[in-house]
C-alpha cells in the first residue's frame, strides 16, 4: 500500500521478500536462469507501472503472482512469435545412464522428479508449483488462475496422478537404456 | 473416483483438511472407494516433490532491481517541502568551516541578547510591581499623618498608580469620609473618581454622601456623580435636601445635578 501511495523505498523491501518465490516460480516453468531474472524484473517493473491497480484486497502476494503469471504468459507468446521456442536443458535433467545405482540414489531421484515435472502440461505444472513450491493456498490460486476453489483442488490431484505416471515411465525408460 | 474425493486428497496434500475431512478421508479408503495404493503414490510423491533443490538469482538481477528504483525515483517529481527541505541541506553543506562557525556565533549571540531582554522585560515589571506595592504602603501610612499637606500628597500619590488597589481605596474612601481637611477630601474625591469604573468605588462614593457636610465637597461629589452617571447617587442627594438646610447654591446645584441623573 505504502508503494501505492508512491513510496518506492518499501519496493526494495518487496523485492527482497519476493524476488526468490519469483525466480523458484519461473524457472521451474521455463527451465531457464535468465528469463527467469528478467521476468522477475519485468515483474517489479509492472509493479511500478501498475502499483494504483492493486485494490489493497485480498493477499498482496496472490495480485503479484497474478501479476508474474501475466508476464511468463506474454513472454511465451513474444517467444512463439519469434519462432523460438523453450528449450528445456534435458541434459542436465538426465539421469545418469552410466551409474545404474544413481537412478536409485536421491539426487537421482530429484533429477527425475525434475523432467516428470517439466513434461507434465503447463497448466497442470503451474498449479503444482504454486501450491507444493510456492505454499499457496487452492483459493489463492483459484483467484490467480480465475477459477473456482473446487475445480483447482480436482486439477491438482490429478496433476499429481500424471506426474506420478510420468516418473513411473521415465523409470522405465531408464532402465531400458 | 469423483470429484469431491479428489477434492479430499487435495486437500489432505496441502494440509487443508479439517478432521471431519480426515475421518470421511479414512471413511473412504476404508470403504475401497478411494483406492489406499494410489492414495499412498500421490502422497510420497509429494513429498519427494519438496526434496527438489531451489534454485537462487544471481547477483545480476538484485543489481538491476536498484538501479530500476533508482532511475524511477529520479523520474518523479519531489513535491515542495521536498524541494525546500533538500535546498536548505544543500546550502548547509556549501557552507565552509568560517562561514558556518560565524552563523554558529551570530545565533548565540542573538539568543543570549533575545533571553537579556526577556530578562530585563522581567525585571522591569517585578520592580515596577515591588514600586507600586511601596508607594501604596507611603499612602495609607501619610493618610494617617498629621499634616493636611502631608495626607494632600498621598492622595495625589494615588493617581501614580497603574491599577487599582483595594487598600488604596479603602484608605481613600476613609480619608474622604473622615479628614478633617476640606481640600484633602475634595483630592479624595478626585482620586477616587479615576477609578470610578470600580464597583467598590462606585458604592462608597454614594454612601459617603450623607457623611459630607462641607458644601464644597457636596458640590464636588454631585458632578463626580454625573460624570460617572451614577443614578443611585440621585436618592441620596434628594435626602440631603429634604433633610438638611443646605444652601441655596446648593440646593440649586442638587437638584439640577438630580434632574440630570433622573
Amino acid at each position: 500500500m505504502k508503494v501505492k501511495n508512491g513510496d518506492l523505498d518499501k519496493l526494495g523491501l518487496l523485492f527482497e521478500r519476493y524476488n526468490r518465490p519469483l525466480y523458484r516460480f519461473f524457472y521451474r516453468m521455463c527451465k531457464d536462469g535468465q528469463v527467469s531474472e528478467d521476468l522477475v524484473q519485468s515483474v517489479f517493473e509492472r509493479l511500478l507501472k501498475y502499483r494504483e491497480s492493486y485494490s489493497g484486497n485480498g493477499q498482496f502476494s496472490t495480485w503479484l503472482f497474478s501479476v508474474a503469471r501475466n508476464a511468463h504468459i506474454d513472454h511465451y507468446r513474444k517467444e512463439q512469435r519469434n519462432g523460438d521456442s523453450i528449450e528445456i536443458d534435458e541434459e542436465r535433467l538426465e539421469v545418469d545412464s552410466d551409474d545404474p545405482v544413481a537412478v536409485h540414489n536421491k539426487e537421482a531421484k530429484q533429477h527425475l522428479l525434475e523432467l516428470a515435472l517439466d513434461r507434465l502440461d503447463e497448466d497442470k505444472r503451474e498449479i503444482v508449483i504454486l501450491s507444493r513450491f510456492e505454499g499457496l493456498k487452492y483459493k489463492e490460486i483459484a483467484e490467480i488462475l480465475d477459477t473456482t476453489e473446487g475445480a483447482i483442488k480436482v486439477k491438482m490431484f490429478r496433476a499429481m496422478k500424471e506426474l506420478r505416471d510420468l516418473v513411473n515411465h521415465l523409470k522405465d525408460e531408464c532402465s531400458y537404456e | 473416483m469423483n470429484e469431491k474425493h479428489e477434492q479430499l486428497i487435495a486437500d489432505y496434500l496441502s494440509g487443508e483438511l479439517d478432521d471431519v475431512g480426515k475421518t470421511r478421508l479414512e471413511e473412504l479408503i476404508a470403504s475401497g472407494e478411494i483406492d489406499f495404493m494410489e492414495f499412498l503414490e500421490v502422497e510420497k510423491l509429494y513429498e519427494e516433490l519438496g526434496a527438489i533443490p531451489t534454485q537462487k538469482p544471481s547477483e545480476k538481477l538484485s543489481n538491476r532491481f536498484y538501479l530500476m528504483l533508482e532511475e524511477e525515483k529520479k523520474s518523479i517529481k519531489p513535491g515542495w517541502w521536498k524541494v525546500f527541505i533538500d535546498k536548505v541541506l544543500l546550502e548547509v553543506s556549501n557552507l565552509t568551516a568560517p562561514k558556518l562557525a560565524y552563523a554558529l556565533v551570530l545565533l548565540v549571540i542573538g539568543g543570549f541578547i533575545g533571553s537579556q531582554i526577556n530578562n530585563d522585560q522581567s525585571e522591569i515589571e517585578q520592580l515596577s510591581q515591588e514600586m507600586q506595592s511601596m508607594k501604596e504602603m507611603m499612602l495609607v501610612n501619610m493618610l494617617e499623618g498629621s499634616s493636611a499637606a502631608d495626607r494632600l500628597k498621598a492622595v495625589n500619590i494615588s493617581s501614580e498608580f497603574s491599577t487599582v488597589d483595594l487598600d488604596a481605596i479603602h484608605a481613600l474612601l476613609f480619608t474622604l469620609n473622615n479628614d478633617p481637611s476640606v481640600n484633602v477630601r475634595i483630592q479624595a474625591v478626585e482620586a477616587l473618581k479615576r477609578w470610578g469604573d470600580d464597583e467598590r468605588v462606585r458604592r462608597g462614593l454614594v454612601r459617603s454622601i450623607s457623611t459630607q457636610e462641607s458644601p464644597i465637597v457636596i458640590t464636588e461629589l454631585a458632578d463626580t456623580m454625573i460624570e460617572l452617571e451614577l443614578k443611585a447617587s440621585a436618592p441620596e442627594f434628594q435626602k440631603l435636601l429634604e433633610e438638611r438646610e443646605l444652601d441655596y447654591s446648593v440646593q440649586q446645584k442638587l437638584e439640577s445635578s438630580i434632574a440630570v441623573l433622573m
